[in-house]
C-alpha cells in the first residue's frame, strides 16, 4: 500500500483566517429571532399592551383621581358607573370603585408578581439540582415535586389560608408554595438534556465546580422554558388570589382586591352588579393578557439552539 | 475475562508519559424489573495496555462503537475505568478523587467531534475562553485576560475583533478553531482529539489537521487522535492504535501500520480506502470482512475478531485470548495466527 493512496491535505496558510467579511456590529436583542417572532405574535403584542396598561394605571393611576378609595361618603352608596364624576360607579361604603379597582389591582398584581418570583426561583432550584444531580437525590427531590403536585391545591390553599394569618406577605408565600411545581418539572427535564451535551462535558474537562456549571454553563440555555412557565405562573397567581380572597381567606377588607372586591359584590348581583362585573372583567383582561404573553413567548423561544 | 495475561506491551508507569495498564470500562445495563437478573453487562473498552510517548500524535482507529469515544472519555476520567489504571507522567490518574481529579484536569483537555454542540451557544468566545484560561490563571483579569483570548485565537487563525461574537455566528471550521483555542487556553500537556474532523467538511478538514499538528509541535503537546478514518489518522499520527470492540488489535509507527499492517483487520480497513489514481483504484483489491461487528455486550470469545474475519479460525482461538505481542520491531499485533499469518500471506506485491 503506497502513499499516494492517501489524500494529501494542501499545505495550510499560516495566515489568519478571517471570519464571515461583516462588518464589526453587536446583534441588537430587538432584532434577534425571538423578538421578530414575538413581534409577530398579535395576541401576545396585545397581552403586552394590557399588561402595560393594567400595570401603569393601577400603579401610577390613583395620583391621578381625585377620590381616595377608603374614604367612605355614606350618602353616595351605590352610585351607578358614569354618574356623579364616579366613572366606575361606588360601592355599598360610597367608595370609588375606579380607586378601590386600581388599588385593588396594585395589590393583586404585587402579590402575583411577588409569588411569580418566589415560585419560580424555587422551582427552578429544585429543578436544577435534581435534574443536574439526578441519582437518588434527584429521584427524591422530583418525587417531592409529584407529592405536591398530587395534593389539591385548592384545598392546601384554603387550609393554610385559613390556618395562618392572611396577610399580603402570607397570600404571597401560599400561592408560592402551591405553584412552584410546574416550573421545577420543566427546568428537570431541560437540564437533564443539557446536561449530556458537550458543552457541559467541556466545562467538565475544565474543572469547573459543579454549581458554576450549573449556573452558568446549563442554566442561562434553560432560561426560555423557565421565562414561559414564569409568564403562565403570574396568570395562575392573579387567578388563586382571587379565589383565596373571594372565599375570604386571602386579602383582608379594607385593603382590596380583585378577589375580596368580587366576594364583596355577591350579595348586591341583582341591585348592583357592576360591583361584580367591572372587578371580574378586570381579573380576565389581567389572566388572558399574561396567558397570551406567555403564549407568544412560547412560540417565539421555540428554536432548537440559535443554530446559523 | 479470562484470567489475567501479562501484557506484552512494555509499561514503564514512572517514566513513560502517558500509561494505560489493562483498563477496562464496562456499563453495566441494570437489573430487568420484576425478575431483578442482569441486563448485561457492555464491554465498551476491554482491556487496553498502551504507552503515548511525550510529544507524539498516537492515532486510535476503529469503527463506529468500537469503543474509542469511550476509551478517550476513561483516560479523561469523565468515565472511570471499571479497572485497570492509568498515569499521566507518573501520577495515577485513575487512583485520584473526584476533587483532585478537578485540580488535575488542567494538563490534560479533549477536543470534541462536534463543534456546533461542544460550545455553549449563550457565551461569547471571550466568555468561553476567559472560563477556560482562568482555570490555570485564576487571577487574570480585564485587559490581561483579553490579551490572553486575543493571543489564542491569533494561535488558532481567528481574527481577535471576533472574540465578542456567539459561537452561532461562526461557521463549522471556525467553531472548531475555537474549541481547540479553548482546549489550549489551560495551557495543557495532553490532548485528546475525539474525531475533531469529522463534522467538517472535508475542505474544512484539512486546515484543521494542519492546525492540530502545527499546534502540536510547536506547544510540545502530547496528543491522541482518534478517528474511524484511517486516511485522516494516517496523515496526523506518529504511530497508530487499531481498535475493535474495545480492544487494541495492532499498534505501531503510522507507516509501519499503514505500509506492512500486521493484522487482517488493518488491512481490510486500508482495503477500504479509495485511491486518488483511477488506474491504481481499478485494480484495488478489497478485503471484505463479513457482517457486522458484534454487540459488546456479548463480545465473542477468544481472538474477538474471528466471526469476521475471512479466514477461518480454529476452536482453539475461537477460546484462546490473543495477546498483544511485538511482532515485527515497535510494531505490535495481537498473537492470533490467522488473523496476523492471513495478513503476512496476503501481503502486497
Amino acid at each position: 500500500m503506497s502513499a499516494q493512496t492517501i489524500t494529501t491535505p494542501p499545505p495550510e496558510r499560516n495566515e489568519p483566517m478571517t471570519a464571515v467579511a461583516a462588518p464589526e456590529q453587536q446583534a441588537r436583542w430587538w432584532e434577534s429571532r425571538t423578538a421578530r417572532k414575538f413581534a409577530n405574535h398579535r395576541l401576545a403584542l396585545l397581552g403586552l399592551a394590557m399588561i402595560t396598561i393594567l400595570t401603569l394605571a393601577c400603579f401610577l393611576g390613583p395620583v391621578f383621581l381625585s377620590h381616595d378609595p377608603l374614604w367612605i361618603d355614606l350618602g353616595v352608596r351605590f352610585t351607578p358607573p358614569l354618574t356623579d364624576g364616579f366613572l366606575f360607579g361606588t360601592d355599598p361604603l360610597g367608595r370609588d370603585m375606579l380607586a378601590r379597582l386600581l388599588m385593588a389591582g396594585s395589590v393583586s398584581l404585587l402579590v402575583a408578581f411577588s409569588a411569580m418570583f418566589m415560585s419560580t426561583l424555587l422551582g427552578t432550584f429544585v429543578g436544577l439540582v435534581a435534574g443536574y444531580r439526578g441519582g437518588w437525590i434527584g429521584a427524591a427531590l422530583m418525587r417531592m415535586v409529584d407529592g405536591f403536585l398530587a395534593f389539591p391545591s385548592i384545598f392546601l390553599l384554603l387550609a393554610l389560608a385559613a390556618a395562618l394569618k392572611p396577610t399580603p406577605t402570607m397570600v404571597t408565600i401560599i400561592i408560592a408554595i402551591t405553584g412552584w411545581m410546574e416550573v421545577a418539572r420543566i427546568v428537570e427535564a431541560e437540564v437533564r438534556s443539557l446536561r449530556e451535551r458537550e458543552f457541559v462535558q467541556a466545562g467538565r474537562m475544565l474543572g469547573l465546580g459543579n454549581w458554576h456549571i450549573m449556573v452558568r454553563e446549563i442554566l442561562p440555555n434553560a432560561m426560555g422554558p423557565i421565562i414561559v412557565a414564569a409568564t403562565l405562573t403570574v396568570a395562575r397567581a392573579i387567578l388563586l388570589e382571587a379565589y383565596i380572597s373571594f372565599l375570604g381567606y386571602g386579602i383582608q377588607p379594607p385593603l382590596p382586591s380583585w378577589g375580596n372586591m368580587l366576594g364583596g359584590a355577591q350579595q348586591y348581583l341583582a341591585t348592583a352588579p357592576w360591583l361584580a362585573i367591572i372587578p371580574g372583567v378586570a381579573i380576565t383582561i389581567a389572566v388572558t393578557s399574561f396567558n397570551f404573553v406567555g403564549d407568544g413567548l412560547r412560540d417565539a423561544l421555540d428554536v432548537r439552539d440559535d443554530k446559523a | 475475562m479470562s484470567e489475567h495475561v501479562e501484557p506484552a506491551v512494555p509499561v514503564d508507569p514512572q517514566n513513560d508519559f502517558l500509561v494505560l495498564d489493562d483498563v477496562h470500562t464496562h456499563f453495566d445495563m441494570g437489573k430487568t424489573l420484576l425478575t431483578r437478573e442482569s441486563k448485561g453487562v457492555v464491554k465498551a473498552v476491554d482491556g487496553v495496555t498502551l504507552t503515548v510517548r511525550e510529544g507524539e500524535i498516537l492515532g486510535l482507529v476503529g469503527e463506529s462503537g468500537c469503543g474509542k469515544s469511550t476509551l478517550s472519555r476513561t483516560v479523561m476520567q469523565l468515565i472511570r475505568p471499571t479497572s485497570g489504571r492509568i498515569f499521566l507522567e507518573g501520577k495515577e490518574l485513575s487512583a485520584l478523587s473526584d476533587t483532585e481529579i478537578r485540580k488535575e484536569r488542567i494538563n490534560f483537555q479533549m477536543i470534541f467531534q462536534d463543534p456546533y454542540a461542544s460550545l455553549n451557544p449563550r457565551m461569547t468566545v471571550l466568555d468561553t475562553l476567559s472560563e477556560a484560561i482562568r482555570t490555570r490563571h485564576p487571577n487574570v483579569k480585564g485587559d490581561a485576560l483579553r490579551a490572553r483570548v486575543a493571543e489564542l485565537l491569533r494561535t488558532v487563525g481567528l481574527n481577535p475583533n471576533q472574540m465578542k461574537r456567539y459561537p452561532h455566528e461562526f461557521s463549522g471550521g471556525q467553531r472548531q478553531r475555537v474549541a481547540i483555542a479553548r482546549a489550549l487556553a489551560p495551557e495543557p500537556k495532553l490532548i485528546i482529539a475525539d474525531e475533531p474532523v469529522s463534522a467538517l467538511d472535508v475542505s474544512i478538514q484539512s486546515q484543521i489537521l494542519n492546525l492540530l499538528k502545527r499546534l502540536t509541535r510547536e506547544m510540545g503537546l502530547t496528543m491522541i487522535f482518534i478517528s474511524h478514518d484511517l486516511s485522516v489518522v494516517r496523515y496526523i499520527a506518529d504511530r497508530i492504535a487499531v481498535m475493535y470492540l474495545g480492544r487494541i488489535l495492532e499498534l505501531g509507527e503510522a507507516s509501519d501500520v499503514v505500509d506492512h499492517p500486521l493484522h487482517i483487520y488493518t488491512r481490510a480497513l486500508m482495503s477500504a480506502i479509495p485511491r486518488p489514481d483511477p488506474t491504481s483504484e481499478k485494480t484495488r483489491s478489497r478485503i471484505v470482512l463479513q457482517g457486522d461487528p458484534p454487540s459488546p455486550m456479548n463480545p465473542p470469545e477468544g481472538c474477538n475478531f474471528w466471526p469476521r474475519s475471512p479466514i477461518e479460525h480454529d476452536e482453539r482461538m475461537k477460546h484462546e485470548e490473543p495477546i498483544l505481542t511485538e511482532i515485527r520491531p515497535n510494531h505490535f499485533a495481537t498473537n492470533c495466527p490467522f488473523c496476523v499469518q492471513a495478513a503476512a500471506e496476503t501481503e502486497p506485491a
